[in-house]
């Protein structure tokens, strides 16, 4: 598992942190705002905002909470909406467990991550145990 | 020739060939060798302007070469749009979902099927579902000439979010060919309500709707009998 | 405002109860509907609720199973709930989510949802 890498030139839309519930509604407000503006369709729109929200509440689950950064950026030649979840929680020991559906550790259901992934057009993940997990997620406009 | 011949000034001359030659390594090529006297030098000092003059010359070809090359690029990239736009016009017109009977919407699929279209094809229907208020949708794939996991799979998933809108939908023409490969890639299509025909999906759909009822069309029109089938 | 203070309508016609949710719900809000709609069945004997989410723009998986927990909830108190106007760019993110609903019952719009209602009451 690679570490996660940015590219110097994507703007950074906005910062958001995740302390609260009201924090996870905020900020998937904010990501649906920007894959509007990106030019997104409802379709897609929809498919970015739910997948964000399921990682901004696994943050605030099983990390304690987190930061998250938007920003847009050409990757693969294609302008591209790019959500970044950062915690300093207590990391993931199996990601390809955790990446499987209905694979759970608490009362979920499991499809948080494995779901998001599929909403996506491009999911990284890194995580250390007891340092921390980064989720970042691409949706091409 | 005079192999004696005294060149005059030559170091400061020898001296002029080589500023000359490094400006025009810098790019200056509106420079030249200017020389008054007439001797053995002088050969060389015009076969170098005649050479920067060719250098010039091929460079300011290639220069244009370059801007055609680039002007050729953009109307290649603004026809590959436009390509790009009509092909999802036709994708859009491909795929017509009309009402064909009270509370009945038919999506007649044709052709082969990738991700993009059926993408676009399953947003379509679930939009004229809503907007519509039709609660019995007929995906007709008599059309479709081979069907894979991945349109299985998209099928599936446009009848699951149907059914999430409150709408039921029906998968018909089911070729045998069709049967044979779904069952053979082990694809699960239990969950789905599939007709061999489109006919009797309508048929299936009508009597649901109780618009068929013992052989007999019943119409919310009052001003037409009932239709015989 | 204090977000605590928001508290989503529930409105009894007849035999039934109708929510029309129409906040991007936080999970704490969500799960206060669901008890306040469990309560609401017992306190009214409602046999039936209409939840009308046309105007949610996403429903992820929290949300999703808060709303189909709330309907095995109320099945086991006799009550029947139906999910009345899902936008169909919620479904098809839904379904690609991985939440299929099973064994929700959905309306297109709200008189069908009703009609659906009445059926099923007449059955019984
Ligand atoms: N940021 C994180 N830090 C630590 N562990 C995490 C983090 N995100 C996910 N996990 C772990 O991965 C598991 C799978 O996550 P996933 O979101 O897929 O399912 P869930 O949260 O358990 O259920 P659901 O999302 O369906 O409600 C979690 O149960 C948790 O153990
Ligand atoms: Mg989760």
């Amino acid at each position: 598992m690679n570490e996660i890498v940015s590219d110097k030139s994507w703007i950074l839309l906005e910062r958001c942190p995740i302390q609260n519930e009201h924090d996870i509604v905020k900020a998937r407000q904010v990501v649906r705002q920007f894959g509007k503006e990106a030019g997104m369709g409802i379709v897609d729109q929809t498919r970015i905002t739910t997948a964000v929200s399921e990682l901004f509440r696994n943050m605030f689950l099983y990390a304690g909470g987190g930061e998250v950064l938007v920003e847009k950026g050409i990757v693969d030649e294609r302008n591209t909406l790019i959500v970044t979840c950062i915690d300093q929680g207590p990391g993931i020991a199996n990601i390809e467990l955790a990446m499987t559906d209905g694979y759970t550790s608490g009362g979920g259901m499991g499809y948080g991550l494995p779901g998001s992934k599929r909403l996506v057009d491009r999911f990284e993940i890194y995580s250390q145990v007891n340092k921390g997990t980064t989720i970042r997620v691409m949706k091409w406009k | 020739m005079e192999a004696n011949t005294e060149i005059k000034n030559a170091k400061v001359r020898i001296e002029h060939i080589e500023d000359v030659l490094s400006s025009v390594a810098a790019g200056d090529l509106d420079i030249r060798i200017e020389s008054e006297i007439e001797d053995d030098l002088t050969g060389v000092e015009q076969a170098i302007n005649l050479l920067i003059d060719d250098l010039t010359h091929e460079l300011k070809k290639s220069i244009k070469m370059k801007e055609d090359m680039e002007d050729k690029l953009r109307k290649i990239q603004d026809q590959q749009k436009t390509i790009l736009q009509q092909q999802e016009d036709l994708m859009e017109l491909s795929s017509p979902v009309s009402k064909v009977w009270d509370n009945i919407l038919i999506l007649p699929v044709i052709g082969t099927l990738d991700s993009q279209r059926t993408q676009i094809m399953m947003e379509n229907l679930l939009l004229k579902i809503v907007s519509t208020g039709c609660t019995t949708a007929i995906l007709d794939i008599t059309g479709v000439p081979t069907v894979d996991t991945q349109v299985a799979n998209h099928l599936l998933k446009t009848v699951t979010a149907a059914r999430l809108l409150g709408a039921e939908c029906i998968v018909s023409g089911i070729s045998p060919a069709i049967a044979q490969t779904i069952v053979h890639l082990g694809i699960n299509l239990s969950n789905i309500l599939t007709k061999a025909t489109l006919q009797s999906a309508m048929i299936y759909a009508m009597k649901k709707n109780e618009q068929l009822v013992d052989g007999k069309v019943k119409t919310n029109f009052t001003d037409i009998d009932d239709i015989q089938l | 405002m204090d977000f605590n203070e928001k508290r989503i309508p529930i409105i009894k016609i007849r035999d039934y109860l109708i929510v029309s949710i129409q906040v991007d719900m936080h999970d704490r809000l969500a799960l206060q509907l669901q008890t306040q709609i469990l309560e609401e069945i017992y306190r009214t004997g409602a046999k039936g609720v209409l939840i009308d989410i046309s105007t949610l723009e996403m429903v992820d998986s929290f949300i999703g199973r808060v709303l189909s927990g709330m309907a095995s909830m109320a099945a086991i108190m006799d009550a029947a709930v139906v999910i009345v106007g899902m936008q169909p760019a919620v479904a098809i993110t839904l379904v690609e989510l991985g939440l299929e609903m099973p064994g929700v019952d959905t309306a297109l719009n709200m008189e069908l949802g009703m009609e659906m209602l009445e059926k099923r009451l007449n059955k019984a």
